[in-house]
């Protein structure tokens, strides 16, 4: 129960207000396309302001494209939807549910007899080792404990695409290495097609078997980057740290997308 | 630089700010007694200024007094037939009113369309006091009960749907979004995700309420005729010049509030948001 995502010359700009009631239109990015093949593991990443989450977003249904399209198995997506399971980076529990309600929170939305759906809480609750932890509230839980149950929420219902936003960016950097390492092993039993985001290069290259660098005014992909490494793999690698190497430059290539954004609006036609 | 520091922590003998559980029956009786002591000392004053103040007994009462009055009514059965009177009231509009009041707040939090089209109406009729109504009601309804549990369902609705407004407006953006990509779409976010979510306002929300509703309450049974309430027995007493009557009246109203608030408010508190951990809970 594996699908592909489609990017198609996806485009998103917001309209800025500039005085004197004109309207000008600042684009993040522009006729972005890429695939992320079924039992992919795909991260983009990139400078802040560059869109990474804003892309995330369109794919999960939570904003809306300027231009473009997403695509699901062939099916275009126009919002919301159960084929695609996302875990944010604030981890988004529902802390008046315990972890297994937060787990089955999406199943209940599917018609599903309840068998099944304490089934597959057993399941990955399991999956991401909280087993002892399934009657516990989400605020008696740690950063990185609350974040497993983000991605057995989001492994629950079995989704064609799992859309993950910075999912490690609010842990501590010990709990995040562990939590790569957790997410690698998941991926490798659940070949999942994943769509990661994240700013931190060294994780991108730990997780992925492609990386692409978003950078620009607007971005574009700029890099795209096929990594072959055995896993489990180490950061200490040579050929590990060559890559790293190569996709910070395409970063730094550029100048940091945020300080631009003023002197760059660009007026696109309606 | 000196030495590397010790790895023992020196936790101090007597802590203030509690640190975790202390012995049970210890820790109950100093917290009962912390509670116990303003009272006591406010019934000593009082005893004091009734008995050695000079002031004409039947205006200063002292407790025992009280205390007497208190007795004879519920001997005769006028004490039970007031709070049921009084209760019975109450709840019939807080019912009513909170529901209609969460309903409607849940829905102006979440839809903008709602909140456009009645946030104006509703900063009209909250300038309102139900208090100020009550010629209003009174007209409609005659001299009846119907015209307090009108206002007391206003005033409750208005409360409620303010503060579940603004409670539902303040719920982190990233809960929204969860619900959404994880099928609580349309209508049914609201009792899924909406209200649980705002719990807290919201019960902040019924206290508020239930108190300006308990106040109002008073008052009207003081006005209109109703055949048992406590308000209405305050009423009566004066009427009559039974100051121990009254005070022993008001003692109770304000001992029923108490009751309200800690034994249903407290408890609903207690099996939601301080069970789920989204509200500090103090020591």
């Amino acid at each position: 129960m594996t699908g592909d995502l489609r990017i198609e010359r996806l485009s998103k700009a917001f309209p800025v207000r500039q005085g004197w009631g004109r309207r000008s239109w600042h684009s993040v990015f522009r006729d972005i396309s890429f695939s992320v093949y079924a039992g992919e593991f795909v991260t983009v990443i990139g400078p802040s302001g560059c869109g990474k989450s804003t892309l995330l977003c369109i794919a999960a249904g939570l904003e809306s494209a300027t231009g473009g399209t997403v695509s699901v198995d062939g099916r275009a997506v126009s919002g919301p939807g159960l084929d695609r399971g996302v875990v944010f980076q604030e981890f988004a529990l529902f802390p008046w549910l315990s972890v297994r309600d937060n787990i089955m929170f999406g199943l209940r939305s599917m018609a599903l007899p309840r068998e099944e759906r304490q089934a597959r809480a057993d399941k990955y609750v399991d999956l991401v080792g909280l087993a002892r932890f399934a009657d516990y509230y989400p605020s008696k839980l740690s950063g990185g404990m609350r974040q497993r149950v983000g991605i057995a929420r989001a492994l629950a219902i079995e989704p064609a695409v799992l859309l993950m936003d910075e999912p490690f960016g609010a842990l501590d950097a010990l709990t995040r290495e562990n939590m790569q390492s957790a997410l690698s092993d998941i991926w490798q039993g659940t070949r999942k097609t994943v769509l990661f985001i994240t700013h931190d290069i060294g994780e991108a290259v730990f997780l992925s078997e492609r990386v692409l660098v978003l950078n620009g005014q607007p971005s574009q992909i700029v890099l795209e980057v096929r990594i072959d490494l055995p896993r489990p793999r180490s950061r200490h690698d040579p050929q590990f740290q060559a890559i790293v190497q190569e996709l910070e430059n395409a970063i730094r290539g550029r100048a940091s997308v945020g300080f631009q954004q003023q002197a760059n609006n660009e007026e696109v036609t309606s | 630089m000196p030495g590397p520091q010790s790895a023992a922590v020196q936790t101090p003998a007597h802590t203030s700010v509690s640190d975790g559980q202390s012995s049970g029956v210890g820790s109950w009786l100093r917290g009962a007694g912390t509670a116990l002591a303003p009272i006591a000392v406010i019934l000593a004053l009082w005893e004091g200024v009734a008995l050695y103040g000079g002031l004409p007994p039947s205006l200063f009462p002292p407790l025992e007094t009280i205390f007497g009055a208190l007795m004879r009514m519920a001997a005769d059965g006028n004490l039970a037939a007031d709070l049921l009177g009084t209760f019975r009231r109450l709840f019939q509009s807080v019912i009513i009113g909170a529901i209609a009041g969460t309903l409607f707040g849940t829905l102006m939090g979440y839809f903008r369309l709602w909140e456009r089209a009645f946030v104006a109406p509703l900063n009209f009729l909250l300038a309102i006091p139900g208090t100020a109504l009550f010629p209003l009601s009174m007209i409609w309804f005659g001299l009846t009960e119907a015209a307090i549990i009108t206002i007391l369902i206003y005033e409750v609705a208005l409360t409620v749907t303010v503060t579940t407004w603004t409670g539902v407006k303040t719920i982190d953006l990233s809960l929204i979004r969860a619900a959404r990509v994880f099928g609580a779409n349309g209508i049914s976010i609201l009792w899924r995700v909406l209200i649980p979510a705002a719990l807290p306002s919201i019960i902040s929300g019924y206290r508020i309420a239930f108190s300006r509703a308990w106040r109002i309450l008073i008052i009207a049974e003081m006005l209109v005729s109703v055949t048992a309430g406590l308000g209405y027995r305050l009423y009566y007493a004066r009427e009559f010049f039974h100051f121990d009557l009254v005070y022993a009246g008001l003692f109770v109203v304000g001992i029923s509030g108490l009751l309200i608030e800690r034994v249903l408010l407290r408890s609903l508190e207690i099996a939601t948001v301080n069970r789920w951990g989204t509200v500090r809970e103090l020591g």
